[in-house]
């Protein structure tokens, strides 16, 4: 009785998790290149939609079990080619609570960032050294967050294979400029263009860093990563992301993303 | 059973021989798996609670067990393109070795530093690129030198020195990354000197170099000691027996101790050396048996009489230095007591060779030959002359010879003192060593290569936000500075500072702790959010319940590290702080406890030992007042070279410490084996001075041979490039001589004076089957 209860169960699940997916199942026929797969990644990952919001709880766990928690709403507005801004509203911990963060992207050329300190009233430029900086103090980087650029790294397929249950491409990324990595290899979903594990490698070749994609979501036609977590293999520190909330297309406002509203964050957008 | 082995021995000498061979062989069939611990700091185990405290603050901080340092000197100067060019590419290629933690490797090149660069905050490497113009040049040495978390940490004030702290992952041997290092920078051209120090490197190179020379000086004293054998007994296969005893108890007792599994520890690694020293003792059987030879047709006779007349001091000998290591096993340090315990095992081996092996070889080497060599030996000969007008001195004299004898300890007791109870490993190098200089540079330059973590811990989360907290740890640093031996310190203090101060449009006067937490904890925040993580997490943990404090010692000595958390306490007591509390941690404070462990225990156990032995000697003699007597050479000569080592200023430091083991299974073998010959001359000749005189000569003979020998054979330390050995071959070249003479000139006048009417009962012939088991007591 159990038994046939969990087939009928798993039946469900798989036609459930295949309907969705077929069409693009059908694209991924086509044989694709190591340039085309990254840039269909750096889509479904970093910029579906027009724009989105979120309410992210990152936990950064050291190797000891201490927990530390991050709970920031994050807005993000695509730009014109390629450009990307995002709104980062910190609710937790306590003594930053109310602590805004600007970050202005462009493809090819460093960031922009601004933040707004509550303590102080006061707004300063960040400058951006480079992208493999740690987002937050947790072990993602800012180009986890947002994306590194296509040309920065050399890709190669290096074949195909199942991982964590989907059927997935498998995608060296040789670093070119520079990364906190040497060498970067993701399975990448074949179905949903999203990476459902990826290992960084440093410069001695050895494993520091491993992500995985702990599930996936629709939300609003677009698959979302919804629980990630990354993990440094030497220190065994991780963090843990929760995307709660998250929505699609709501339409947020190119002037919120501004100085002014870094001091008075829009109430409508955060709540 | 040991009365008739002997016997046995000499009846079947060929099988006896070849038995020993073979019981060897099995032994030494262990050998292969032996595993060697090179690592001092195993000393005290991984569940110590300096190891496990050590370990929860490197969880905490996210900090390495071990750093080395490497120092880069320029004289005109670092700030030239060629030199920053050389600092950047060695970084880049240290990160690249094995054993280096890449991520928390620290230079100019990789270093977060908090800047504001106009009006814009960055955090960024503190050198991100090797300025290309004179003007970037300039920019960059004032970026360093206005920068107080940079200065004296990363560069020198001067703007000489600069630093690449390397960290090494767990259980990486600092040698190996070192000697790593060495290479890169000898691929180096150009103006620059290098110089690579810190605890690890010292420690694995003298672990490795500690095995390494202990192979060269062993066998190199062995074969000395069989030249000098050869010299004195002009028989290759006597002497060879002597040297071959010491080696089959090396391969009985290394063999045992591989078997049960245990690692070969630096301590166990000296064992060769120890059973060495106590198997020249043998030289006693031949000094015997070449006067017996000349006495006695029968060669056969001539061993057995041999055997019957020195057995007993032998016996006593072994007993009393078993029981000296033996001792070493009620310490609390696991590799001190395996040493002791196969240390005496070695012992015990080395007897039952005496009665077994020693007397078969015997009867084996040709007796003309023999016979030939042993003409030589007679009471008249030069050396028993000189020796009897010793004896003649103290008996003439002996009031004079005590009070002189009272004297030396006197100016014994005055040393003792003044002896420092220190460790510094990087002294155990010579001066012009590379470890040595190397880590001078540092120190003199640098904050130093020491590093001490002071942990301050709060009542809950987020104390060390609280600006009250921080300004008590700031100005508790600043009084910690003070000390001359603290070179640096860093702490959170100086983070926020230098956040406030660049937040606040980067004015001087704003390198100051802020008034609310609230711009604490979002300075702190912000920091995070820009630098890499490790930086901050050094300093503080996330929840800002414990911060580190960093102070850069410039020794390693344990002392030093003594007066810094003194200074700390008593700066805690004139200002009470609020609500912290501080712990001290990291590899200098290890070195502290591991110099009050270690140490202290092995002054506990060698002063237990001391009682043991002097406990056998009264048991053995039956007699407190005998006992005493014969305690006295070897009691004085502890006394003087300890006393000594406080004149000289010598620290009493870890090698000196094994070494007064070694002197209890040496110095109180004279004693025995005077005072048991005499006392047996006794009952041939009942006229005292006259067997004094003949003990003297005679014995005396032997005990002179035995002290020389070791003397010659470890004279080859003193040539070592580790000062432990040279201090190892001093410390035995003054305590054989030393115990040896003090033995044939004190011991006749003690004996006139304390103990001559001293009814004892070993001067009556002993009963067979002797009556006291745990002495075997009595001549057999």
């Amino acid at each position: 009785m159990r038994i046939r209860l969990a087939l009928v169960v798993i039946a469900f699940v798989l036609t459930w998790a295949a309907l969705p997916g077929g069409p693009r199942r059908l694209l991924a026929q086509a044989p694709a290149g190591a340039d085309e797969i990254v840039a269909r990644v750096q889509q479904a990952f970093y910029a579906p939609g027009k724009d989105m919001k979120a309410r992210v709880t990152m936990t950064l766990i050291s190797a000891g079990g201490d927990k530390r928690l991050r709970d920031l709403t994050m807005l993000r507005r695509n730009g014109t080619g390629g450009e990307q801004q995002y709104f980062i509203y910190f609710h937790q911990p306590g003594d930053v609570r109310g602590m805004t963060f600007l970050v202005l992207k462009y493809p090819r050329r460093d960031d922009d960032r601004w933040l707004f300190m509550p303590a102080l009233n006061l707004v300063r430029r960040i400058a951006a050294r480079d992208s493999a900086q740690s987002f937050v103090g947790s072990d993602f980087t800012y180009e986890h967050v947002s994306g590194r650029d296509l040309e920065s790294d050399r890709h190669t397929v290096r074949g195909e294979e199942q991982r964590r249950g989907k059927a997935c491409y498998i995608v060296e990324s040789q670093a070119q400029a520079a990364a906190e990595y040497s060498r970067k290899v993701a399975w990448i979903d074949k179905a949903t263009w999203l990476p459902v594990e990826e290992l960084y490698y440093d410069v001695r070749g050895e494993l520091f860093k491993e992500f995985t994609a702990d599930e996936i979501r629709e939300v609003g036609g677009h698959p979302t990563i919804t629980k990630r977590t990354m993990k440094n293999a030497k220190t065994g520190h991780r963090t843990e992301v929760v995307f709660a909330d998250v929505a699609y297309d709501v339409g947020i406002e190119a002037e919120i993303f501004s100085e002014r509203y870094l001091r008075e964050p829009p109430r409508r957008w955060i709540q | 059973m040991l009365r008739r082995l002997p016997e046995w021995a000499v009846t079947w000498p060929k099988l006896t021989v070849a038995l020993a061979i073979a019981a060897t062989m099995v032994f030494a069939a262990w050998l292969p798996r032996m595993r060697t611990d090179t690592d001092p700091k195993n000393m005290l185990p991984v569940t110590s609670d300096v190891r496990v405290f050590n370990r929860q603050v490197e969880q905490w901080f996210g900090l390495h067990e071990d750093m080395i340092v490497v120092g880069i000197v320029r004289d005109a100067g670092l700030f030239d393109r060629a030199a920053l060019d050389a600092v950047s590419r060695l970084t880049d290629r240290i990160v690249r070795l094995p054993g280096v933690v890449a991520a928390d490797v620290t230079s100019v090149t990789t270093a977060d530093n908090v800047v504001a660069d106009a009006g814009t905050l960055s955090v960024q490497p503190l050198l991100p690129a090797v300025p290309a113009t004179g003007q970037e040049l300039e920019a960059f040495r004032r970026a360093v030198m206005d920068n107080p978390m940079v200065v004296d940490r990363l560069v020198s004030s001067d703007g000489r020195v600069t630093a690449i702290y390397v960290p090494l992952e767990q259980g990486a041997n600092g040698k190996e990354v070192a000697d790593r290092i060495r290479t890169l920078v000898g691929e180096e051209r150009g103006d620059l000197q290098f110089y690579v120090a810190g605890d690890p490197v010292a420690r694995d190179t003298f672990g490795s170099e500690m095995f390494r020379q202990m192979a060269i000086f062993a066998p190199m004293a062995g074969l000395l000691m069989l030249v000098a054998l050869y010299g004195m007994f002009r028989n290759l296969a006597l002497a060879f027996t002597i040297v071959g005893v010491a080696m089959m108890a090396t391969l009985w007792s290394m063999g045992l101790l591989v078997a049960i599994g245990q690692p070969v520890h630096i301590m166990s690694s000296m064992m060769p050396v120890f059973l060495m020293a106590i198997a020249t003792d043998s030289i006693h059987i031949f000094n015997e048996f070449y006067f017996r030879l000349r006495e006695v047709a029968d060669r056969r006779r001539a061993v057995l009489e041999t055997i019957e007349t020195v057995g007993a001091p032998v016996r006593y000998t072994a007993l009393a230095t078993a029981a000296g290591f033996g001792v070493l096993v009620i310490g609390g340090i696991v590799p001190v007591r395996v040493f002791g315990l196969f240390t005496a095992f070695g012992t015990l081996v080395i007897r039952l060779m005496s009665f077994s092996f020693i007397p078969a070889v015997m009867m084996l080497v040709r007796e003309d030959r023999l016979r030939l060599a042993s003409r030589r030996e007679s009471m008249e000969a030069g050396a028993s002359r000189s020796l009897a007008w010793l004896g003649g001195l103290s008996l003439s004299r002996p009031r004079a010879v005590v009070v002189s004898g009272a004297v030396l300890l006197a100016v014994a007791l005055v040393g003792l003192p003044r002896i420092r109870i220190n460790n510094n490993m990087v002294r155990w190098f010579k001066p012009a060593s590379e470890v040595r200089v190397a880590d001078a540079v540092i120190n003199e330059q640098l904050g130093g290569s020491s590093l001490l973590y002071v942990v301050v811990s709060g009542t809950g989360e987020d104390a060390l936000k609280d600006p009250a907290a921080l300004r008590y740890v700031e100005a508790a640093q600043r009084d910690l500075n003070q000390e001359p031996v603290v070179g640096k310190t860093t702490s959170v203090v100086d983070l926020v500072k230098r956040m406030n101060r660049v937040m606040l449009d980067d004015r001087p006067e704003q390198e100051q702790i802020p008034d609310s937490r609230e711009a604490v904890g979002q300075y702190l925040f912000l920091f995070g959010m820009a630098a890499k993580p490790a930086t901050l997490n050094t300093l503080i943990t996330g929840s800002a319940e414990r911060a580190n404090l960093w102070v850069q010692l410039k020794t390693w000595d344990a002392g030093a590290v003594e007066q810094v958390l003194a200074r700390l306490e008593a700066y805690q007591r004139a200002h009470p702080p609020p609500g912290l509390r501080f712990a001290p941690a990291g590899i200098a404070y290890f070195n502290l406890v591991w110099n009050r462990e270690v140490l202290r225990d092995m002054i506990r156990t060698f002063l237990a030992a001391l009682a043991v032995v002097l406990v056998i000697l009264a048991v053995s003699f039956r007699s407190w007042r005998w006992g005493l007597v014969s305690f006295v050479p070897l009691g004085l000569t502890i006394l003087l070279i300890y006393g000594a080592i406080g004149y000289v200023g010598k620290d009493f430091d870890m090698p000196v410490s094994v070494l007064s083991a070694l002197s209890l299974g040496m110095a109180v073998d004279f004693a025995i084996h005077f005072i048991r010959r005499y006392r047996q001359r006794l009952a041939d000749d009942p006229d005292p001075t006259r067997a004094l005189l003949w003990t003297v000569a005679r014995p005396g003979k032997g005990i002179m041979r035995n002290a020389l020998l070791f003397s010659l054979a470890f004279a080859v330390m003193l040539f070592s490039s580790l000062t432990p050995y040279i201090t190892v071959g001093a410390f035995i070249i003054a305590m054989m001589m030393l115990s040896a003479v003090f033995t044939l000139f004190y011991l006749p006048a003690l004996i006139v004076l304390f103990a001559r009417r001293e009814p004892t009962g070993t001067q009556a012939p002993a009963r067979p089957g002797a009556v006291n088991p745990v002495a075997g007591h009595g001549r057999s």
